[in-house]
């Protein structure tokens, strides 16, 4: 019980003072098998970075990752935008990612954590997951997906 | 431990407070999954709930980065007691795992524990997996040098975790991958190349061992892109090592093992074609070649809870997300396994097959906003060859099916409806050799399941999803829905239930229902549940792990900072 009141303590505490801010010192894959470090590939000036973490299994993430997909032309125009599809898919169902993303017409800069690296960096626990990144900085986050979550993300964009 | 998390509370504002450039970032994550179990009557069974009747498993894991420099920690608590069937090992409050690690642009140091995947983890892999339990991580150091952009490569030297300690082994490998196109110059095309190798070293108390302590496994692999064409392939190589037969090692029975893997593919604007030949022979690698048994729990191993495992063979198979698919799941067989002289199994082949493909918005069967289909074959087989169950000995074909495991047909239709409903369709075709696989029948099944989400108002929409399986042997048929509400972006509640009515035992018509909620803000999120657990493999990637029927309570929190 103890225990659990320190750790509550601890969280609370956390919590009020600071979240993770930055994207972390780690190089990962993209789709074409290129490695890019994340704090050095995503610091354009002004532009927005949205990560959604995802997996070909995972139904919500395909729902949120074709609900972005649909607005993500005029979204272009609006906004100095990109988004970016991390894949958590483990070796199993990794291959199935390049098929699905054509068989999807999804137009997203693709990422391969395929050991977690990624998601075990930011503490991400579960998926679907988005991160928005604006000069370096990690300005807005939201666990789990239903739908309409896009027309709140945009929302969100436009504060920017 | 205490002493540690009362240190943090005391400095973690500090950190913060003090938190100008260079002077590092706090982060972390915080899981805690609870359960209460109760007792339970259904018709004339009666489950009782176990001793510990409310159990968790609770995660805090810290890191500290500063310049080049990253410290992390994870404190691990399983209070009173781990949730049911998690491996017995872990069962105190402790600290699981620690990290130094150091990164520039071209050295990567770790000292502490660390997980790493060589290739596509046949020979290696070190990962964690609260879901099943599994946390791997090697203990002791790794380097990565990467001169290049084309060129890198990893030295490690391990011993791994099992539960809060470590196997009485040593672990030691290497691993390089090269982007052969960036060296020759190919402008329009990707080839790169990626050679492992993995030792373990294991004192054995066997007299006369007719097999080393070193057991070596080498893996060489190719990548080839070109346009819209890929192709990768791996083949691996262990050597001779005993063969575990009972739980116990075989000192007569010595074999080596081999996996050879095929992958290729070709996409285009819309579609996507890709097929996987895989066959493994005597695969299984652990850090220790005999497990601990354990009495309680039905005289299980440390091999049931995946512990001590050193690579990773999933099943290539669709991972399904209907509830009644996932009843006969497929698990890969990479170990030699003789359980009685008629079901003699060296290994597996076989292959999956996926088409995507979308239909163009305005097209026939695209309608207004398209349509997208997704077929799925899988079929997998013994190794063919001669067997011999005792003395054991096989001689195994390379090219050759022998008794099936396993098949999964199926094909998924999703259309966007109007603007705001959304549908989906799959039918699924499973052949499930139950005696093979696991002891029992062997089951033909089909399942049909609908989906259907429907956006009420901006942010508000619902979920159904009917299902239905239609199967001729052991458990036979069942049916389920779901139904999912979400009220915001934040709160969302949920119900279902799946119903085994085509059970042959009227004792065993089971309702597995379930309801709960569960509330999302930011990086955090807190559910609660509550219903009856059918019995059965738990499965992540492909990695199972086996749950009792049960009924309860349970909350789940998380989140990261």
């Amino acid at each position: 019980m103890k225990f659990y009141l320190i750790l509550l303590l601890f969280i609370v505490n956390v919590n009020v003072c600071l979240s993770q801010t930055e994207m972390p010192n780690l190089s990962i894959s993209t789709i074409t098998e290129e490695k890019v470090n994340l704090k050095e590939g995503f610091k354009e000036t002004d532009k927005i970075y949205v990560f959604s973490f995802w997996a070909t299994w995972c139904a919500p993430c395909i729902q949120e990752l074709d609900a972005l997909s649909e607005s993500y032309e005029e979204w272009k125009e609006e906004f100095n935008l990109e988004i970016v599809a991390v894949a958590t898919d483990d070796t199993r169902t990794q291959k199935r990612v390049k098929p699905l993303l054509n068989g999807k017409g999804w137009d997203f800069t693709v990422l391969l954590d395929t050991n977690q690296d990624m998601k075990r960096a930011l503490g991400i626990i579960n998926i679907p997951y988005t991160i928005v990144l604006k000069n370096e900085k990690i300005v807005h986050i939201q666990n789990g997906y239903t739908p309409g979550a896009e027309d709140e993300l945009y929302e969100k964009l436009k504060s920017l | 431990m205490k002493y540690i998390f009362s240190f943090l509370i005391l400095f973690s504002c500090s950190f913060v407070f003090s938190q100008e450039k260079n002077q590092g970032i706090l982060y972390g994550n915080f899981e805690s999954n609870a359960q209460w179990y109760l007792n339970d009557k259904i018709n004339e069974r009666e489950i009782r709930h176990p001793e510990d009747p409310i159990r968790s498993n609770n995660y805090l894991l810290l890191n500290y980065s500063i310049e080049n420099f990253t410290f992390g920690i994870q404190g691990e608590s399983y209070l009173p007691n781990a949730l049911l069937n998690y491996n017995p090992k872990f069962n105190e409050t402790n600290i699981g795992t620690y990290f130094l690690n150091y990164k520039s642009k071209k050295l990567d140091v770790t000292a502490g524990y660390f997980y790493e995947q060589f290739g596509s983890g046949l020979i290696l892999r070190t990962w964690e997996d609260r879901a099943l339990g599994i946390n791997n991580a090697l203990r002791g150091g790794r380097v990565t040098y990467s001169p290049s952009d084309y060129f890198s490569i990893t030295g490690l030297y391990g011993r791994q975790r099992t539960g809060f300690d470590v196997a009485n082994s040593d672990i030691f490998g290497f691993n390089t991958e090269i982007k052969l196109n960036k060296l020759l110059k190919l402008e329009s095309s990707d080839l790169s190349l990626g050679l492992s190798y993995v030792g373990r070293n294991e004192e054995t108390n066997i007299p006369n061992p007719n097999f080393e302590d070193l057991t070596n496994a080498f893996s060489g692999r190719l990548n080839f892109s070109k346009n819209a064409f890929y192709l990768s392939t791996e083949y691996v190589n262990k050597s001779k090592d005993a063969i575990i037969t009972q739980s116990n090692i075989d000192n007569n029975f010595i074999k080596p093992g081999n996996a050879l893997l095929l992958n290729l593919g070709y996409i285009t604007k819309d579609l996507g074609l890709d097929a996987t030949f895989r066959r493994i022979e005597n695969m299984s690698f652990y850090s220790e070649r005999k497990p601990d048994l354990y009495t309680d729990g039905g005289g299980s191993s440390s091999f049931n809870y995946n512990d001590k495992i050193l690579n990773y063979v999933p099943a290539l198979t669709k991972q399904h997300h209907y509830n009644l698919a996932n009843i006969y799941v497929f698990q890969a067989q990479q170990k030699v396994d003789f359980p009685d002289p008629t079901i003699l199994k060296a290994g597996e082949i076989g292959g999956q097959f996926d088409i995507f493909y979308n239909f163009k918005k305005g097209s026939k069967f695209g309608g207004k906003y398209g349509t997208k289909v997704a077929l799925n074959i899988a079929n997998w087989y013994n190794l063919s060859g001669d067997y011999n169950y005792f003395p054991g000995e096989y001689d195994v074909d390379f090219i050759g099916s022998g008794e099936k495991y396993f098949s999964d047909y199926n094909l998924e239709i999703s259309k966007k409806i109007n603007d705001k409903l959304q549908g989906n369709l799959v039918y699924i075709n499973q052949y499930y050799n139950k005696r093979f696989l696991e002891g029992g029948e062997i089951v033909k099944a089909n399942i049909f399941a609908a989906e259907a989400t429907y956006k009420i108002s901006k942010s508000k929409s619902f979920r159904f999803q009917g299902e239905h399986m239609w199967a001729d042997a052991d458990k036979k048929n069942w049916a389920g829905a779901t139904l999912e509400y979400n009220l915001n972006q934040k709160l969302s509640f949920y119900i279902w239930d799946m119903y085994n009515y085509g059970n042959d035992d009227d004792n065993y018509k089971t309702h597995y229902y379930n309801f709960g909620g569960s509330y999302r803000k930011g990086a955090s999120r807190i559910a609660l549940n509550y219903g009856r657990q059918r019995g059965g493999l738990v499965c992540v990637g492909g990695v199972c792990r086996f749950v009792p029927e049960s009924k309860g309570v349970s909350i789940s929190l998380s989140t990261s900072f």
